[in-house]
């Protein structure tokens, strides 16, 4: 199989060259075709890449894998889209994303603790309840954030704004213990139940938590991305996102789509924190982080400059990840990793970001 | 008699443009760590400060490349822990399981780091800014992964212990490390010294403040960033490998974003541009805690106020003092200074009158 994926990186390597000398030396605009040329070799490859792979897992495996993966494909999705959400309005890479989430997360974790010893209450209600609260509290964190610190550094360049959500990561991860105590805790998944279709004459398996995960995460992005397209907000999201002055100029309250921004990413977070507690282990200071790099991998690979490509790249992080985790469970991180530091540095901009004009 | 005077005022001027030396500081700084390790073998300075001292004096040596890196080429990287851990596991590897002499493990570690540097110097050219920071980040975690399973060589996740250091089969003593470590760290602030004021340096500081207007004064940018990534890559295994022989234990679990994360918040807290504020910087995230906060009872019950701690000082530093603690400390020094001025002419004023001088 190696030596297949081997053959197919050498011969796309061989048309690329051999196009770019033979045909687009005597165009005008060469840079405009090569870089054409690189995105139908990358899709030819990658779908070439995943022909090789399936056939070789065979598709039943390969079905069942994506289907048990549903859960942690949901949670990066809805990690990534707030990472991209605060870099569109506040041109920064949010480190404390992921720590703000777990905020949430623990805070629903004590609800349901509270809930069961002193509400009677039906176990749906409860975890839907302590959902809510999940992404309330990351919403007010968010808010918080924004309003407090992003908002009054508004001198700091996009680094120093950096730094400063990994100083938020060293705050809130001291705050945790002391608010919500060392001990981890655990979230009940919506129900333990499998799903058993048959799909052909493959009999396919499907956890119910991951179905439910997967309505609520294609619910939230959907209302998110049609907000994005159609509603006022989402225009004064887009319109700082190409230009914080001359939005405020035109008359957009830049601060209330920036507050607005952080408070929504901090809710996605809390969402997926709380999705991904019962898939991961427990409610620990640190369960987030191997979302968060994941996320922030997803969004370089999918390029910062829209909100669709960043999803892009969780899926396909998402594939890798099943496909390595398959031939090779030990070593499935780091070949999943280098693949996507492969891709980006093909394209550095990520798969659908564009490259933006420096002015000198 | 007279004779005699002159001497001593020949003496005291050349002493004079002696102490004017830009070493002269950090020479004294380390005949003082000297006196300190000293008293502590003696038991008048107590075991943990000094311990927390040496550690400080280690991370310093890491924290000293990473400032290179980023105050003075404006790259950002999180990929430090990855490059410390490989330090610590290149000389337990080689020095301790497979007992090579010292000389050779060096001469592996330094070709590892310097064909480490030229790797994520060679991304760097494609990649920039903050998505540098995620993709070197991306390659820590890689480097983490590896040293998780590649048991051969870290021996896995239960850590690779380190004893028995030599050189050429002399075994060093546990208070004999902290001697290395002290002369290794003065050192390498000579270095760095020498890298800020040298061409190299100040091509450094042209390609931070603008790529295109280095490029055209004539900088290649190829090479100036393979030399920054090179140079903090060394200084990290340099680390690593002081890390080692001074704590004889490595775990991969040590080596994650969280170190990556400090080391920055000590350059950035410091003030990145200045090594005293650098070493400043590393003594507040990395030795007050063991040295002071340890002493105090809130923080004893509540281990994780440190961070909070951290997490503090690193936002009001970048918001309020962005050349960091060093430029607060000079801002005060320079009032101090101005208002001892204005009492002293106030004073004359009182007492020889107004026109005196």
């Amino acid at each position: 199989m190696i030596n297949n994926l081997l053959i197919v990186l050498v011969i796309s390597f061989a048309i690329y060259f051999l196009i770019d000398i033979l045909f687009l030396r005597k165009k005008s605009k060469r840079f405009i075709y090569r870089a054409r040329l690189v995105n139908v070799l990358f899709v030819l490859g990658i779908l070439s890449g995943f022909y090789i792979t399936i056939t070789q897992m065979t598709l039943y495996i390969f079905l069942q894998i994506f289907l048990l993966n549903i859960a942690e494909l949901c949670v990066l999705a809805l990690a990534t889209t707030g990472i991209v959400l605060i870099f569109k309005t506040s041109v920064t890479t949010n480190f404390a994303q992921g720590t703000m989430a777990t905020f949430g997360a623990f805070f629903a974790a004590k609800l349901l603790l509270y809930l069961t010893r002193f509400v009677d209450m039906s176990m749906t209600l409860k975890l839907i309840l302590a959902l809510c609260a999940s992404a309330f509290v990351a919403f007010l964190i968010g808010l918080f954030i924004d309003v407090v610190i992003i908002r009054n550094g508004k001198n700091v360049n996009s680094i120093g704004k950096q730094m400063i959500t990994m100083g938020l990561v060293l705050l809130l991860l001291g705050l945790m213990p002391l608010v919500y105590g060392l001990i981890p805790l655990t979230v009940e998944a919506f129900s333990y139940d499998v799903k058993i279709f048959t799909l052909g004459e493959m009999t396919l398996i499907l956890p119910d938590h991951n179905y439910y995960s997967l309505i609520i995460t294609v619910a939230i992005l959907l209302v998110l991305f049609i907000s994005l397209r159609f509603t006022k907000w989402g225009l004064g999201v887009r319109a700082t996102a190409s230009n914080e002055i001359v939005a405020g100029m035109m008359g957009v309250n830049t601060r209330i789509i920036t507050a607005m921004s952080w408070g929504i990413a901090g809710a996605l977070g809390g969402v997926a924190a709380f999705l991904y507690a019962p898939v991961g282990s427990q409610v620990s200071v640190s369960y987030m982080v191997p979302v968060q790099v994941n996320a922030f991998l997803a969004s370089v690979l999918g390029g910062f400059s829209t909100f669709g490509g960043p999803l892009v790249g969780v899926v396909l992080i998402n594939l890798f990840q099943s496909m390595a985790s398959f031939f090779n469970s030990v070593w499935s991180n780091v070949i999943v990793y280098t693949l996507v530091l492969i891709l980006v540095l093909a394209k550095p901009f990520g798969l659908f970001g564009k490259r933006t004009a420096k002015k000198v | 008699m007279q004779m005699i005077n002159i001497y001593i005022k020949a003496l005291f001027k050349k002493l004079s443009r002696f102490s004017k030396h830009p070493y002269f500081g950090f020479v004294v700084f380390g005949i003082a760590l000297v006196i300190a390790q000293l008293f502590s073998m003696g038991g008048i300075l107590s075991q943990s400060v000094m311990t927390s001292f040496v550690l400080t004096m280690i991370y310093s040596v890491v924290a000293l490349g990473f400032a290179l890196l980023l105050g003075y080429a404006g790259l950002a990287s999180l990929g430090t822990a990855g490059f410390v851990g490989l330090g610590t596991y290149l000389i337990g590897h080689f020095s301790g399981t497979l007992g090579y002499p010292l000389i050779l493990t060096l001469l592996i570690s330094l070709g590892g780091a310097v064909l480490l540097g030229v790797i994520v110097g060679f991304i760097s050219l494609r990649i920039e800014g903050m998505y540098l920071a995620i993709i070197t980040l991306g390659l820590a975690e890689i480097m983490k992964e590896v040293f998780k399973s590649f048991s051969a060589f870290t021996n896995g996740v239960n850590g690779l212990s380190f004893r028995d250091f030599n050189i050429f089969g002399i075994a060093i003593s546990a208070n004999a490390v902290n001697f290395i470590v002290i002369i290794v760290f003065i050192l390498m602030i000579v270095a760095t010294l020498n890298i800020i004021k040298s061409p190299t340096g100040r091509a450094f500081l042209a390609m931070k403040n603008s790529d295109s207007a280095a490029q055209s004064m004539g900088i290649a940018l190829l090479k100036y960033r393979l030399i920054a990534f090179i140079i903090a890559t060394l200084y990290a295994v340099i680390g690593g490998m002081l890390y080692m022989i001074n704590q004889e234990f490595s775990i991969p679990q040590k080596w994650s974003l969280d170190f990556s994360l400090n080391i920055l918040a000590a350059v950035i807290v410091g003030g990145a541009q200045s090594v005293t504020g650098i070493i400043l910087g590393t003594f507040m995230i990395f030795g007050l805690n063991s040295a002071v906060l340890q002493n105090i009872d809130f923080f004893v019950q509540n281990p994780s106020a440190t961070w909070i701690l951290n997490g503090t000082l690193i936002i009001v530093v970048i918001m309020f003092y962005p050349g960091g603690l060093i430029r607060l400390l000079k801002t005060i020094v320079y009032k101090v200074k101005g208002w001892y001025l204005q009492l002293r002419h106030l004073w004359r004023i009182y007492r020889y009158g107004q026109d005196s001088k």
